[in-house]
């Protein structure tokens, strides 16, 4: 996993910021936007929190785009957490998933779709949601087995 | 630029609540076709595209996005707009002119595959600020890589008209490319 860590990349480097967006403040869960909106792995509930967590690190690395859901249910898609440069920032996207964390940025709403640049991780709850306790690992076989 | 700031103002309905987006992305590239041929930008067919940075034979990200843009592709064909899907490859060790038809093909027949040198490649990469790094190597399918994972759509002069996010499913896909691209006659 720290090589996985170690290596993960970006969905996005952004090179230029436009001065339009809206600054918000969001609390919500960092998630595997994938499993979330497709519904292969389970039903929203499950695919959230820790009963997820491996799984989302999985897609993470793979690519998926993680997204910030709020308490009030909205999805925003994570374009980038600031903090980090962008060679760094999947480090930042995988240690952050499944946490309820608060998140300081910029909202850009288009084609429907929230889009929101994080400036900062205002705070990091850790993994908040104990999803396990009621779905156990989610899916089953994100733990691969030894051979 | 500006046609496309132009074509997301005065797009259809399903394009709503319009904040630009805060990057800059696109740009000019030549690379080479799974036929061949060198292809820029542009569509030589003047179709709108779908672009989307990955490889061939991708079991990650890839498997959900190329899939996705081919069912958009059929589906807005059915309605008279005719999108042309291409992939840039961040694999041209695996990528090769001779080798990316096939499975592209299995996609959809009409899938464009680029691949090039490496500072073609690294200019594309450039323009759409993707980031490729390899993950890890896999005995059966060689090197598996992390990669940006959006979908980008394009008009047929390769202006940048919005980002697709990959986890969308394809009704909504093709109600936002529906808001950009308007039916040949």
């Amino acid at each position: 996993m720290r090589l996985t860590l170690s290596l993960l990349l970006t969905s996005l480097a952004l090179p230029g910021w436009a001065s339009e967006g809206t600054r918000v403040q969001v609390t919500g869960e960092i998630i595997d936007t994938w499993c979330y909106y497709s519904g292969v792995m389970g039903g929203p509930d499950a695919v959230v929190g820790s009963a997820h967590h491996t799984c989302a690190l999985w897609c993470s690395a793979g690519g998926i785009p993680v997204g910030l859901l709020a308490e009030d249910g909205t999805v925003y898609m994570v374009l980038k957490i600031a903090q980090d440069d962008a060679s760094a920032s999947g480090d930042t996207q995988l240690s952050l998933a499944a946490h309820t964390v608060t998140a300081d940025g910029m909202l850009y709403e288009r084609d429907g779709q929230n889009y929101i640049v994080v400036n900062e991780v205002v705070s990091d709850a850790d993994i908040e949601n104990r999803t396990h306790e009621d779905y156990g690992t989610i899916p089953s076989f994100s733990f691969p087995e030894p051979k | 630029m500006w046609r496309a700031l132009l074509l997301s103002l005065f797009a259809g309905s399903a394009v709503q609540a319009e904040a630009p987006l805060p990057f800059d992305l696109g740009g000019p590239y030549e690379l080479t076709d799974q036929h061949g041929q060198t292809r820029t930008q542009a569509d030589p067919g003047g179709n709108a595209q779908l672009l989307f940075f990955g490889y061939a034979n991708c079991l990650n990200i890839c498997s959900a996005a190329l899939p996705l843009m081919a069912q958009v592709v059929d589906a807005l064909a059915d309605e008279g707009i005719e999108i042309t899907p291409v992939m840039i490859t961040v694999a041209p060790d695996q990528d090769r002119v001779e080798t990316m038809g096939a499975p592209l093909a299995e996609i959809h027949p009409d899938f464009i595959g680029l691949t090039g040198d490496e500072e073609a490649l690294s200019t594309a990469y450039k323009a759409f600020s993707v980031e490729v790094t390899p993950l890890f190597q896999d005995p059966e399918y060689g090197w598996i890589y992390a990669h940006g994972s959006f979908i980008h759509l394009l008009d047929s002069d390769g202006e940048m008209l919005t980002l697709l996010p990959p986890i969308l499913d394809t009704e909504r896909t093709v109600e936002i490319v529906r808001g950009y691209v308007v039916p040949q006659s």
